[in-house]
């Protein structure tokens, strides 16, 4: 659901920048010192770096402080609570005995924040979480980004029937419903006997492999990318440079990789941080739906729908996942927002 | 025009075409999937598998049973589903009421608000409150739906829902506002609220970032160098040129939501909808309800897109297409 | 614990035959026994609500699912039925719309039944025996009916129908004589099941007329209500049938509301609020696991707890590395702790640890684990890792593969979730292989797609072991490369076949001593380990504060029409 207003030209210098002190600067490094005068973008940065070095840190989590194995189910475990033994699923109340439930938040190093309905400690999960999730979302949006450039480049460049077919091709990606793509590819690849995964250059894709969603994902969004790039090849074909290089008898690879690409990196790069954003909240959804990542792996949209059941019991396990999202992908927005000022004052690459 | 409007009739049925076929294909290539087996329910014979098979024409080959298919969704209208063996045409038709007044209500709760955040943060420009509103609006964007959906149930089913001013909320469900219009907007207001957020946080930003750009244009400049008041120039002829993009992106997205693009929100609120067949349809992978949900959304989508072109060149002729 | 898998759960409730079948299953949790439906009022309408509409067919010789079955059983009628109360009477034939239950002549081949007379359709045409006649040919023309190949071609003639539907005229089969108001019914062999074949909605009497091809809504019937609207996204509505007038308390007894409604398309969630405000009075679907403890501590007089004749168990193929080794089974037998998939399920109320094939109260059931800490008492007690551990070992399939098979219902992938850690635990390397639960069964069955540990239920068709051990562990129930194997171990002892088939042909002239058999070969067949055997499952009902007079039918499960709501 993105909206791009392709930008004609790479970088474009704001009127008040094209001043006397900036003469001799390249384009780059001003948008660096325009970036770094934006506190608030760097701040998100921050918290988005923060995030990711917090995910990376579960398995020290884990075994150093909650000491818990985040994937194993605990169903008949207990454990030490304020001198006290506290059964970590705990029997149903009432007249009837019914409703099993798990620990809820301790606000101590074992289950911080509660078990879930497998009697696993949420907290590591959140945090191990974050690492399928980022790993995803990275991941897909790298991939979008690569492959929708290097196609806009040879649709923009060459136009004609190349131009058409691969216009085409994204149309009918982009009127693919996801949700169907997601589950059967990841039917196809479940349904694999163990003797034969299915192997993809050098990406074994076993059932609960993280690659399955990243490339699902990730072929999703090219079209996405590709549209304002392929616009922004075409307008600078037209440009005097790329003719004048054409005019001197260099070849169409080298003028596509010296002249066109340097021009529209920015765009990707702007794009970038959004499109891990928008990617990060597809993975969400995908797992929520149960055909993302599988239990009893997790990322936070697994979670979420862990926690689903939980609701009204444990509402912790569905709530902190959550915020987790909202603040990643909130950093990525903020952040993204600031590159883009920096580097396209004009605004005018959008996103949702 | 004319013209143009053909050309996009004709794309519409090609892409809808591609689409169903690639469907079709995909679904026939899962593995594990039979429906004749589906049908034929716990424990049956392989005679009764065949009989079934042979029934429903999955014997014949792949061409002739899409043929089939598009033949009785289209002329006969007496597709059948696989799951409950009652006809595709009717469950899809009663599913779009209820996703008409989602969309419908929410659209109207998002136009509102974008459009005065929106302006708010244009007029406000240079306070704390225009960084404000857009940083909320970006805190809109950032929020996953369905988790959204979860944390408002949590409060209005369970925690406050003893007090006064959550009690009214009936429980998760759809009443039609035939039966009961007021059961029918209780029910509704919550899925409205949250399935909003993300497209006021939108297009607020999207009107904010337009308002300020046509503010540099000449005739705006004019204007207000003739005297006109600020506010003026502002209504009549600044956020006139700016809804333009908004407009279209408004078709857009309602056209994406109609065809079945809110199954989160539909999901989280049990709401029975276009979105819902369509998961539930996946889910339990129903081949002809999938087929249909699949085209109708295509449908939608692509018609959205080829009006929002029209309006386009119907407002600035100089993007008219050839 | 969110709505399992109707084709599990639901479709698998078949036929029940007259033995004693739930031992002693009517008992509601409070210990009150119920009783006839002297309970409550006439009147009112009654409000169930349903997550889905039944899957399967509205087309009452199609639909194979206890959602609609509930409804049909009180707008139409066999020529025999199950009594219609709660309890182990449950399971009794009595005569319906026939004057009384013939016994077979010529060798148990043939039936001849007279029909009561003055019975009215709810079109207002009177019942004849010519419609017994046309039901049955529409069985076979309408080519959808699941088990018309399987359970009804025993009549002479069906096989021939189910080849060639156009031409069935069972001319030979079954003979009606409306002057004489008699059908006689001839079989090909006897069939000690063919009565209650004729007691199931396939075998319901409709009226001559009904058109041979699959209906929209359940035609016309001779029971107290009758269908008016059948919509799969909004309800299902019935009123009574201003015909009806009861001929039989047992077989057809006068329902007590005047309308019922089951709302459909509204989420698990939903179905409790409403109950619990008096929105509707009774939930299909079983409750989701976070509202159990609301449901337990503020509204436990309207919760019903019922044991069924059930099994939950995961298969190891024993055809397939690492399990074709029965060490490496017997291990995860040990290693398995039953209390924690108990938990997933729901608790220790609603599910009961097992570690054999057969269900308790069953026939031929003797209680039986080896796979526990201090085994003997026939009891599981705890997990016994450092044996389970040591078999692993002997065993040498250590740091093999596993591909954990299980559908994608909340419940059932929290199941493989809880195996994927203990293989793990146990030196195997376990994946999950998650499903929709509408293509997990048939894919497990299937021995092309080499599913090594696939989760599966069984639910009784009728009371005999010989419906859990021969069809889920027979030789012959063994397909290759078929969709419908439903011996998804692909298990084959040529001894243990032997001796079933013994008990088989033993049980036709001496139940009692077949059963004694039949408890041998349960328990050789637990020896091999083919299962995992988790738990035997009870039944949780949830209804308004208003209804009164709930019973449970070991057939039917809860009567609606026989409650009340006035």
């Amino acid at each position: 659901m993105a909206v791009f207003e392709p930008e004609a030209e790479g970088l474009v210098l704001d009127a008040e920048e094209t001043g006397g002190d900036v003469v001799g600067r390249s384009p780059w490094s001003l948008a660096g010192r325009r970036l770094l005068r934006n506190k608030l973008a760097l701040a998100a940065f921050a918290l988005f770096v923060l995030i990711v070095a917090v995910s990376l840190a579960a398995p020290l989590y884990a075994h150093r402080v909650a000491h818990t194995d985040p994937y194993a189910s605990n169903l008949s475990g207990t454990f030490q609570l304020n001198g006290k033994t506290v059964q970590v699923i705990q029997q149903g109340a009432g007249k009837l005995g019914l409703g099993e439930t798990p620990v809820g938040p301790t606000w101590h190093a074992k289950y911080f924040i509660g078990a879930d309905s497998q009697g696993r400690d949420v907290m590591a999960r959140v945090l191990y979480g974050g690492r399928a999730s980022l790993f995803i979302g990275v991941g897909s949006a790298l991939l979008a980004c690569l492959v929708a450039l290097v196609l806009a480049l040879v649709a923009g460049y060459f136009g004609g029937i190349t131009d058409l077919v691969l216009s085409r091709l994204m149309d009918l990606i982009w009127a693919f419903p996801l949700y169907l793509l997601a589950i059967s590819l990841a039917t196809v690849l479940l349904a694999r006997p163990t003797t034969k995964p299915l192997k993809i250059w050098f990406i074994t894709l076993q059932a609960a492999s993280l690659w399955i969603p990243l490339l699902i994902i990730g072929i999703v969004y090219i079209p996405y990318v590709f549209r304002p790039i392929r616009g922004q090849v075409l307008s600078l074909r037209e440009k005097e440079f790329v003719e004048a290089a054409v005019a001197q008898g260099a070849g169409s690879l080298r003028v596509v990789f010296l002249e066109v690409l340097p021009n529209v990196l920015s765009t990707v790069i702007v794009l970038l941080p959004l499109m891990i954003a928008t990617t990060i909240l597809t993975e969400s959804a995908l797992s929520y739906l149960s055909i993302g990542v599988q239990p009893p792996k997790a990322s936070w949209g697994t979670i979420v729908e862990d926690g689903q059941t939980l609701l009204y019991t444990r509402p912790w396990v569905a709530i902190a996942p959550g915020i987790m999202i909202v603040l990643t992908v909130l950093a990525l927005n903020v952040f993204g927002d600031g590159l883009r000022d920096a580097l396209d004052p004009r605004s005018k690459v959008r996103m949702k | 025009m004319v013209t143009f409007a053909v050309r996009r009739l004709l794309g519409l049925i090609a892409v809808m075409l591609v689409l169903s076929v690639l469907v079709f294909l995909i679904f026939f290539e899962t593995p594990g999937v039979d429906p004749a087996r589906l049908m034929a329910g716990r424990n049956p014979n392989q005679a009764t598998i065949n009989a079934i098979r042979h029934e429903f024409g999955l014997d014949r080959p792949l061409p002739v049973r899409y043929a089939l298919m598009m033949k009785r969704m289209f002329i006969t209208r007496d597709l059948i589903s696989y799951g409950s063996h009652t006809r595709v045409i009717p469950e899809i038709t009663s599913a779009t009421p209820v996703t008409l007044s989602l969309v419908v209500g929410a659209a109207v709760i998002w136009v509102i608000f974008s459009i005065l955040t929106g302006v708010a943060a244009t007029v406000l420009r240079g306070t704390v409150f225009d960084p404000i509103l857009m940083i909320l609006a970006l805190i809109g964007i950032s929020m996953p739906v369905f988790w959204l959906g979860e944390i408002v149930n949590l409060f209005t089913q369970s925690r406050w829902h003893g007090f006064f001013l959550f009690s009214w909320v009936p429980p998760l469900g759809y009443t039609p506002i035939t039966q009961n219009p007021l059961k029918w907007f209780e029910g509704l207001v919550f899925p409205w609220l949250t399935l909003s957020v993300l497209y006021v946080g939108f297009y607020a930003r999207v009107l904010r970032a337009n308002l300020i750009e046509t503010e540099n244009e000449d005739y705006i400049r004019t204007a207000r160098s003739k005297g006109i008041s600020e506010r003026r120039v502002l209504l009549r002829h600044n956020l006139r040129t700016s809804m333009i993009t908004f407009v279209s992106l408004f078709g857009l997205d309602f056209g994406i939501l109609v065809g079945g693009g809110a199954l989160l929100t539909e999901v989280v609120f049990g709401l029975p909808g276009v979105g819902l067949l369509t998961y539930n349809s996946l889910t339990s992978l129903d081949l002809p309800v999938i087929m249909t949900t699949v085209i109708y959304g295509a449908f939608f989508i692509t018609l959205a897109s080829a009006l929002v072109d029209l309006l386009y060149a119907w407002l600035d002729p100089r993007v008219r297409p050839t | 614990m969110r709505a399992r898998s109707l084709f599990l759960l639901v479709a698998a409730l078949g036929l029940t035959a007259t033995l004693a079948a739930c031992g002693g299953s009517s008992k509601s949790s409070k210990g009150t026994t119920s009783t006839s439906t002297s309970a409550g009022a006439a009147g009112g309408t009654f409000i169930a609500v349903a997550n889905k509409a039944p899957s399967g067919s509205p087309d009452p010789q199609i639909d194979y699912t206890l959602q609609e079955w509930q409804l049909l059983i009180f707008t139409h009628d066999g020529l025999v039925a199950f009594k219609r109360v709660g309890g182990t009477g449950g399971t009794q034939l009595v005569p319906d719309l026939a004057t009384s239950i013939p016994n077979p002549t010529d060798g148990g081949k043939t039936y001849t039944f007279t029909i009561r007379k003055g019975i009215k359709f709810s079109n207002g045409k009177e019942l004849k025996p010519s419609d017994v006649k046309y039901t049955f040919l529409r069985l076979f023309k309408i080519k959808q009916s699941p088990n018309a190949g399987s359970w009804y071609n025993v009549i002479v003639g069906g096989d021939a129908c189910v080849k060639t539907p156009a031409s069935c005229n069972l001319d030979q089969g079954v003979i009606a004589n409306d002057a004489k108001g008699t059908v006689t019914f001839h079989l090909t062999r006897g069939d000690p099941e063919f009565l209650d074949k004729l007691a199931v909605p396939f075998a319901f009497i409709l009226p001559t007329g009904t058109p041979n091809h699959e209906v929209q809504i359940p035609p016309p019937g001779t029971g107290p209500y009758k269908w008016v609207e059948y919509n799969p996204n909004k309800a299902l509505k019935l009123v009574r049938n201003p015909f009806f007038k009861e001929w039989s308390k047992d077989a057809q007894p006068n329902g007590n509301p005047d309308t019922i409604i089951e709302k459909l398309n509204i989420s698990v969630e939903g179905e409790v609020t409403q109950v619990e405000n008096g929105q509707a009075d009774w939930m299909f679907d079983l409750p989701p696991s976070d509202r159990l403890n609301e449901m337990s501590t503020k509204y436990s007089k309207q919760v019903y707890i019922n044991p069924l004749t059930a099994v939950l168990y995961f298969a190891f193929n024993v055809r397939v590395p690492p399990f074709n080794n029965l060490k490496a089974r017997q291990a995860v037998n040990f290693a398995t702790d039953r209390n924690a998939l108990v938990k997933i399920y729901g608790g220790p109320k609603l599910a009961v640890p097992t570690c054999q094939i057969l269900p308790p109260g069953f026939p031929g059931y003797k209680a039986y684990c080896p796979y526990t800490k201090n085994p003997g008492s026939g009891k599981w007690t705890a997990p016994d890792l450092a044996k389970a551990r040591k078999l692993v070992a002997e065993s040498g399939t250590k740091g093999a593969v596993v591909k954990v098979n299980t559908d994608t219902t909340d419940v059932d992938k929290g199941f493989g979730e809880y195996f994927i850690g203990l293989l793990n635990s146990l030196g195997y390397k376990a994946q999950p292989q998650f499903l929709s639960a509408d293509i997990q069964y048939p894919f497990c069955q299937n021995s092309k797609n080499k599913v090594q540990f696939c989760f599966s239920s069984w639910y009784q068709d009728y009371p005999a072991a010989s419906d859990f051990l021969n069809v889920l562990l027979g030789c012959s129930d063994f397909v290759p490369n078929s969709n419908a194997s439903p011996n998804i171990s692909e298990f084959c002892d040529k001894g243990i076949q032997a001796q079933m088939n013994g008990a088989l042909k033993q049980g036709i002239t001496d139940p009692s001593g077949a059963n004694q058999k039949w408890a041998q070969i349960d328990h050789a067949v637990t020896d091999q380990a083919p299962w995992v055997a988790m738990f035997n499952p009870k039944y949780v009902n949830f209804v308004s504060k208003r209804v009164k007079g709930f019973q449970f039918s070991p057939q039917w499960y809860f009567l609606i029409d026989q409650a009340s709501v006035k």
